[in-house]
C-alpha cells in the first residue's frame, strides 16, 4: 500500500500534525497502516550508498562473530541468553542483511528490523567496550534507526518525539514563551525564601548559558528553580536563552537526522547569539550526547565541538563543590546506603565517571556510598535508554529489560538511588512501579539543596 | 468574601468532606467554583502514558479520556451541581501539587480548597516520586489562602462566628492575621489570637522550670498585644491567649475549647520536603487533627 494517513515516510513538522498523530491513541491505526507500508528500496539503497561510511562498513565486515559482545548486553542477559539477543547477531541480521540485499527487503523485514532496533538495543554502547575489534553495535543501531525512520518504520512515540522537535524545537509541546514564563514563575515561587533569586534571560557574555530538558518545564518545573538556586548560591553569572533552551533530542533516538540537526542548531544559535563562556546542560544523559558530543557533527562543525565549551551538569557541580562555591553542611550529608546510576551517555560515552564520584564524596557521609556492580563505564544501561522508556509497543520488552538494573540496585542494599539523567531517572521510577523493591530515586539538585549552606545574602530577614 | 474558589479534588470519597465545604462556600458567597482534578500522573518517559489515580492502571491520554474523566466528575458531584451553581470542571495531567499551583497561577482564585489525603501512602499514585506531599507544596507556594478539610468533623462550614488564629510571630503569620481580620470583619465574628509555647525538649533544648514557662508565656502575651492588639480593637469581640505544650495539640485543643469554627494559620515550613512527611509541620498536624476547617495563609 502507499503511504498511510499516520504511518508514512513524511516527517511531521507542525503542531497541527503533531496533534493529529497524537489523536491516534496508542498509535493503533498507525501500526495497522505500517503493516502495508511500502519499502522504497531504491531510496533505501541510495541512502546507504551515500551515508554508510567506512567505519560502519568495516565494522560489519570485520566482525568475527566471536560472541564476546553477548555477555555485555543486558538484554541478552535478562532474556535467558537468547542467541538472537547477541549484539553481533542483532545488527548483522538487520542492517547487515539490508546491505547484503542492496535494500531489497520487504515490509515484514522492516517491521522486524524496527523491533530489533528499538526493543533489542538501547544504543548504550556497552558492547563496544568489550568487542576485541572495538565494534560498537550501538552506533550501528543508531544508523539503522535513521534508515528505518526515513522509510516510515519507526515507533509511534518516536515519530511524535521527532515531530515535537521539528514543531517546537523541544521534545514536548513547550513553546519558547512557556519556557521563559515557567522559569520566571518558579523563581517567583522561591524568591522569598532565597533572596535575590532571578532568572536572567538572554544576557550576553554571561559565564554560563544553561539549557534544560523540556520535561522539566512541562512536568517538573521545580528543577528549574533548583538550578537557579544553585547557580545563585554559587555566585555564578548565568543566563538562559529564550530560544534554543532545549538540550535534548528525541530526534536522535528516532533516527530523524534532519531534526537532530535542526534541534542542535537552535542551541548553537543561542550560544552564538549570547556568547557565553560556557554552556551547561541539565541532569540529562542523552541531551549531553546530542548537544555536546554528536551535535557538532550533525551541524557540520569542522572542529567537532560546540560553539562554546559545553559541560555536563555533574561537571559543574563537582567543580562548584571543589572550589567551595557551593558549601555542604556536613551534618546534613546522606547517612544511609546510597548508590548512583552511571548514565551511559556521559559516563561510558564521555568518561565523566569521576565527576559524580567527586560529588558523592561531598554529599555522602563516608562509608555510605555503595557502588553498583559493575559500575562507571562498565555499568549497565538503566533499561530504558535510547527511547525504550516511552515506546508503548515494546513496553513488555522494556519492563523485562529493567530486571538487570533492579538486580544491580538490590545487590547494593541501597534504598536511595541517585540518577543524574532523565532517562535513567524515569527507568528507575518505572522499575519501582513494576517490581516494588522499595527504593527512592532522585536527581542531584534537590539533594544538594537540602544540605546546602545557604549564603547569608540569600537568607530572608526573619 | 470569596468570588473565585479553586477546588482541587480527587473526585473520590477522600475528598467528600472537602466537597461538602466547597459547594457550601460557593453557594453561600455566590462564588465561582473551579473544580479541578488531576486524573493521571505522567509515566513511562516521554510517552503519553499516565497512571490513572483511581484505577492505578496505565492509560494512554487522549481527548476522549479527558472528556470521560470530566463526565465522571460531573456525575460524581451531580447532586451539588444543580441549583444554578457557577462552576467549571477542568482536568490536567501532571503532578497534582504542581498542576494545582499552575491552575491557581492562571486563574488567580481567592481561595484554594483541598481535599484530604488520597489515602494509602504505599499505593497512592499521587505520592509516587514526588518529594513532600501535595499539601506541603501547595501551602508553601500558593499566593492565596488554602483551606484544607481532612476530617469529617471539619466538614461543616456554617455561619462563621468564632475564629482561632494561631501565630508564631513570623512574617507569614502577619499575612495570616490580615486574612483572619478580613474574615472576622466581613462576617462579624470573634477572633481569638493564640500562641502555643513549644515546651518540647526539641524546641527548648532542655526541660523548662515552671517559672521559666510562665515567664515565656508572659513574654508571648506581650508580643501578641504589641503585634496585633491595635488592629484587634477594630473588632467587637476578640481575645488573646498563650498556652504551653506541643504546639499543634494545643491549637487543636484551644480551638475545640472555645468552639471555633475556623482555624487560620501560616504555613511557613521552610522546606517543601520534610525529613518525616508524616510529622510535617504544625499546620499540617493541625489540619489532620482539627475539628473545624483550617486555612493556611502564607502571603
Amino acid at each position: 500500500m502507499p503511504e498511510g494517513k499516520y504511518c508514512n515516510k513524511t516527517p511531521i513538522n507542525t503542531p497541527e500534525e503533531v496533534n493529529s498523530l497524537l489523536s491516534d491513541t496508542s498509535g493503533n491505526q498507525y501500526y495497522t497502516e505500517m503493516q502495508s507500508l511500502e519499502v522504497d528500496s531504491d531510496l533505501l539503497w541510495a541512502t546507504i550508498q551515500k551515508t554508510l561510511k567506512s567505519r560502519l562498513r568495516t565494522w560489519l565486515e570485520i566482525c568475527a562473530h566471536c560472541g564476546m559482545c553477548a555477555d555485555s548486553c543486558f538484554l541478552y542477559l535478562v532474556n535467558d541468553r537468547d542467541p538472537k539477543q547477541v549484539p553481533a547477531y542483532k545488527i548483522q541480521s538487520t542492517l547487515g542483511e539490508i546491505i547484503k540485499r542492496k535494500g531489497r527487503v520487504d515490509n515484514a523485514f522492516m517491521r522486524h528490523a524496527m523491533e530489533v532496533a528499538w526493543a533489542q538495543c538501547t544504543c548504550c554502547n556497552r558492547c563496544g567496550t568489550y568487542c576485541p575489534h572495538g565494534i560498537d553495535t550501538g552506533i550501528m543501531f543508531g544508523y539503522l534507526r535513521g534508515l528505518l525512520y526515513q522509510q516510515g518504520f519507526v515507533p509511534w512515540e518516536m515519530k511524535i518525539g521527532a515531530g515535537m522537535h521539528r514543531a517546537y524545537r523541544a521534545q514536548m509541546d513547550v513553546t519558547d514563551e512557556d519556557f521563559v514564563e515557567t522559569f520566571e514563575w518558579m523563581v517567583e515561587e522561591n524568591e522569598e525564601e532565597y533572596i535575590g533569586l532571578t532568572v536572567p534571560v538572554d544576557v550576553e557574555n554571561a559565564d554560563i548559558m544553561y539549557t534544560v530538558n523540556a520535561r522539566e518545564v512541562k512536568h517538573y518545573p521545580e528543577d528549574l528553580a533548583e538550578a537557579a538556586i544553585l547557580f545563585h548560591a554559587a555566585g555564578e553569572n548565568w543566563t538562559v536563552p529564550s530560544e534554543g533552551w532545549e538540550q535534548t533530542s528525541l530526534a536522535m533516538f528516532a533516527g530523524d537526522w534532519a531534526a537532530c540537526k535542526m534541534q542542535v542548531e537552535s542551541v548553537y544559535a543561542a550560544m552564538e547569539k549570547l556568547k557565553p563562556k560556557r554552556m551547561i546542560g541539565t541532569e540529562c544523559g542523552h541531551a549531553h550526547r546530542a548537544t555536546v558530543i554528536e551535535g557538532p557533527y550533525w551541524a557540520g562543525r569542522e572542529n567537532g565541538l560546540p560553539p562554546v565549551e559545553s559541560i555536563h551538569y555533574v561537571e559543574w557541580l563537582a567543580e562548584a563543590l571543589r572550589q567551595g562555591k557551593l558549601q555542604i553542611d556536613p551534618s546534613k550529608r546522606i547517612k544511609e546506603p546510597v548508590t548512583i546510576q552511571d548514565s551511559c551517555n556521559y559516563v561510558r560515552n564521555q568518561g565523566l565517571k569521576n565527576a559524580t564520584r567527586e560529588i558523592m564524596r561531598h554529599i555522602v557521609e563516608p562509608g555510605y556510598f555503595v557502588e553498583m556492580s559493575p559500575n562507571k563505564e562498565h555499568n549497565f544501561c538503566c533499561g530504558g535508554g535510547g527511547g525504550f522508556n516511552g515506546i508503548g509497543l515494546f513496553r513488555k520488552q522494556r519492563n523485562k529489560g529493567l530486571e538487570k538494573k533492579r538486580d544491580q540496585i538490590l545487590a547494593t542494599g541501597a534504598k536511595l538511588v541517585l540518577a543524574p539523567c532523565h532517562n535513567c531517572w524515569d527507568a528507575i521510577r518505572d522499575l519501582e512501579e513494576e517490581f516494588k523493591i522499595g527504593i527512592r530515586w532522585s536527581f542531584l539538585k534537590p539533594i544538594i539543596i537540602k544540605m546546602l549552606v545557604v549564603p547569608d545574602h540569600m537568607k530572608p530577614e526573619e | 468574601m470569596f468570588t473565585k474558589i479553586l477546588f482541587a479534588t480527587s473526585a473520590t470519597q477522600d475528598s467528600d468532606h472537602a466537597a461538602r465545604v466547597a459547594f457550601n462556600i460557593a453557594g453561600s458567597y455566590d462564588a465561582h467554583l473551579d473544580i479541578f482534578h488531576v486524573p493521571g500522573v505522567p509515566s513511562r518517559g516521554y510517552s503519553q502514558v499516565v497512571v490513572d489515580v483511581k484505577t492505578k492502571e496505565q492509560v494512554d491520554v487522549d481527548d476522549d479520556y479527558m472528556e470521560w474523566v470530566k463526565e465522571e466528575i460531573r456525575t460524581y458531584y451531580a447532586k451539588y451541581l444543580e441549583n444554578g451553581l457557577k462552576y467549571d470542571i477542568t482536568v490536567a495531567i501532571g503532578f497534582p501539587a504542581r498542576e494545582i499551583l499552575r491552575r491557581a497561577k492562571d486563574t488567580e482564585p481567592d481561595l484554594i480548597l483541598l481535599g484530604g489525603s488520597t489515602g494509602d501512602e504505599e499505593q497512592a499514585v499521587y505520592k509516587k516520586s514526588v518529594a513532600g506531599t501535595t499539601l506541603q507544596k501547595i501551602a508553601r507556594s500558593a499566593r492565596c489562602p488554602v483551606l484544607v478539610v481532612n476530617r469529617p468533623a471539619a466538614s461543616f462550614w456554617g455561619g462563621l462566628s468564632n475564629i482561632t488564629f494561631g501565630t508564631d510571630f513570623s512574617k507569614a503569620s502577619d499575612k495570616a492575621f490580615a486574612f483572619a481580620m478580613k474574615v472576622a470583619k466581613t462576617l462579624d465574628c470573634e477572633l481569638n489570637v493564640f500562641h502555643a509555647l513549644d515546651i518540647t525538649s526539641g524546641a527548648t533544648g532542655d526541660m523548662l522550670s515552671q517559672d521559666e514557662i510562665e515567664q515565656r508565656i508572659r513574654e508571648a502575651l506581650r508580643m501578641i498585644r504589641g503585634r496585633y492588639e491595635s488592629r484587634l480593637k477594630e473588632l467587637k469581640h476578640y481575645s488573646m491567649d498563650v498556652w504551653e505544650g506541643i504546639p499543634y495539640i494545643e491549637i487543636v485543643k484551644y480551638a475545640r475549647d472555645i468552639h471555633s469554627d475556623l482555624i487560620v494559620m501560616a504555613h511557613h515550613s521552610k522546606k517543601a520536603e520534610q525529613a518525616d512527611p508524616i510529622l510535617g509541620s504544625n499546620v499540617e498536624q493541625v489540619i489532620v487533627r482539627a475539628g473545624c476547617p483550617v486555612i493556611s495563609v502564607n502571603r
